[in-house]
This record gives C-alpha cells, sequence and structure tokens, in this order.
C-alpha cells in the first residue's frame, strides 16, 4: 500500500515540476518523471507473494511465477515515452534557435 | 564535431568491439533470458554513439552516417514485416510460428521468435543513432 502511495507522490513531483518552473529543461525532466512514475506503478501491481521472476530456466517448472502480462505491456510504454521526449527535445532546440532563450516568460512573440 | 585526444581514441577502438558483442548476445538470446530486441538495440546504439563522441567527423560525415542510419532502418523494418508475409505465403495465416519449434531452452528453438528479435535489434539500433545524430551532430541554420 505504501509503495502504490509513493508511485503517487512521484506522479504528483513531476506534475509540480510541470505547472511551476519556467525554464524548458525543468519542465521536460517533470514529463519524464511523470512517465516513470506510471510505468513503475503498472509493472508493481502484477506481484504476487512468495514467488519467482517470470522466467523458466528448467524444464520442472515451479508453482508460483510473478505476473509477466504487465511486465511485458510496460516495455511497449518506455518506448512511446522514448520518442514522446526525443520528439519534445527536439522541438525545444528549435525554439532556442530562435529565441536564444529557455525561459517561458521571454518567449512570447508569436510572428508568423 | 571534433574528435578527443589519442588517449581516449585509443580506449574506444578496444571497448567498441566487446560493447557490440554483448548487445548481440542480448538480441539473440531473447527468447531464453531477459532482454531481446530492444534492449540488444539499444546497447548496438551505445556502441555507436560512443565511436561517433570519441572520433568526431573526421571519420566521416555526419550527412553520410545519417543516410547509413536510415537505410539500416528500413532494413530492419522490412525484415520484419517480410517474416510475418512468409508466414502467410507458406502456411496460411499473417505471423505464423512455421519454423521448427526444436527442443525448449536450446538456442535453436522458439520458430520465428530469434529472427524477429534480430529484425528489431537492427531497427532499433539505427533508429536511436539517428535521434543522437539529429539531435547533437548536425548543425542547424539559423533563421535571421
Amino acid at each position: 500500500m505504501i509503495i502504490f502511495a509513493s508511485c503517487i507522490i512521484l506522479f504528483l513531483i513531476g506534475l509540480y515540476a510541470i505547472v511551476t518552473k519556467r525554464n524548458l529543461i525543468k519542465i521536460a525532466i517533470g514529463f519524464a518523471l511523470i512517465e516513470y512514475s506510471v510505468n513503475l506503478l503498472f509493472a508493481l501491481i502484477g506481484f504476487r507473494r512468495d514467488a519467482l521472476a517470470p522466467i523458466i530456466t528448467q524444464l520442472n517448472v515451479p508453482h508460483k511465477f510473478v505476473d509477466p502480462i504487465p511486465q511485458a505491456l510496460v516495455l511497449t510504454a518506455i518506448v512511446i515515452a522514448l520518442g514522446t521526449t526525443a520528439l519534445m527535445l527536439t522541438v525545444i532546440l528549435r525554439i532556442y534557435n530562435r529565441y536564444k532563450t529557455f525561459d517561458i516568460a521571454e518567449i512570447k512573440k508569436l510572428r508568423g | 564535431m571534433k574528435g578527443m585526444s589519442l588517449i581516449v581514441k585509443t580506449i574506444t577502438n578496444i571497448i567498441i568491439g566487446f560493447i557490440f558483442i554483448y548487445g548481440l548476445y542480448i538480441i539473440l538470446h531473447g527468447h531464453l533470458t531477459p532482454g531481446g530486441g530492444f534492449a540488444g538495440g539499444v546497447i548496438i546504439a551505445g556502441a555507436f554513439v560512443v565511436r561517433f563522441l570519441a572520433f568526431g567527423s573526421e571519420m566521416s560525415s555526419e550527412k553520410k552516417l545519417s543516410k547509413t542510419a536510415s537505410v539500416f532502418e528500413s532494413i530492419g523494418g522490412l525484415l520484419f514485416i517480410g517474416i510475418a508475409i512468409l508466414g502467410l505465403f507458406l502456411a496460411g495465416t499473417f505471423f505464423l510460428n512455421f519454423l521448427p519449434k526444436g527442443t525448449p531452452l536450446h538456442l535453436w528453438s522458439a520458430g520465428i521468435i530469434p529472427f524477429c528479435n534480430i529484425a528489431i535489434g537492427i531497427k532499433v539500433g539505427a533508429g536511436l543513432f539517428s535521434i543522437f545524430l539529429a539531435l547533437a551532430a548536425i548543425k542547424y541554420v539559423m533563421e535571421e
């Protein structure tokens, strides 16, 4: 129970970074924190007590394994997070080349 | 982009062989141990990134490297979809596991899964290297 609560606290820390900070790179780090916390919570849901990691290493199979399906879904989610982070950083680089600053309070001249 | 000093270049020449072999091991044993195509592809991209950081643009320019990475990424994607369509033509269902399954827990087992892992490893390695080149190495023209 305390583990799920700390995942939600990590989500709230990431949300605080997105909403409050003025530097664009710190906002990108907030997005990464949110993605980490959601992946961690989803992989922790499949935990079973007194069970082994879901890898078959011998032919007489032991009796209890941790649920492997959330782990497979989280692998896809990590790849998606990588793609969106790369795209976000490319847009931030273009903004820096245009306005020469990372501060969002000074990027307000929308030119055509 | 400039390269680094002679000591860094010598150590990089020794170490990228080991990193590449380790990534290839993770890809090929994807049906026996944790890892598989995506994790091994990331490690192989790491080997190429270290080589580019240590040698700079002296060996080959960024545009040529970017075109080569794009070709390899397309080869990986076409290989994966080719294996799936081969299942359709040879056995009747799309993506059917048509190779012999073999004995469990050996390296030659599990049908088409090792070949799919190799295709994913090639595509992910080339894709991550192109992302690194686009973000860090290619100079942007400033708009005035």
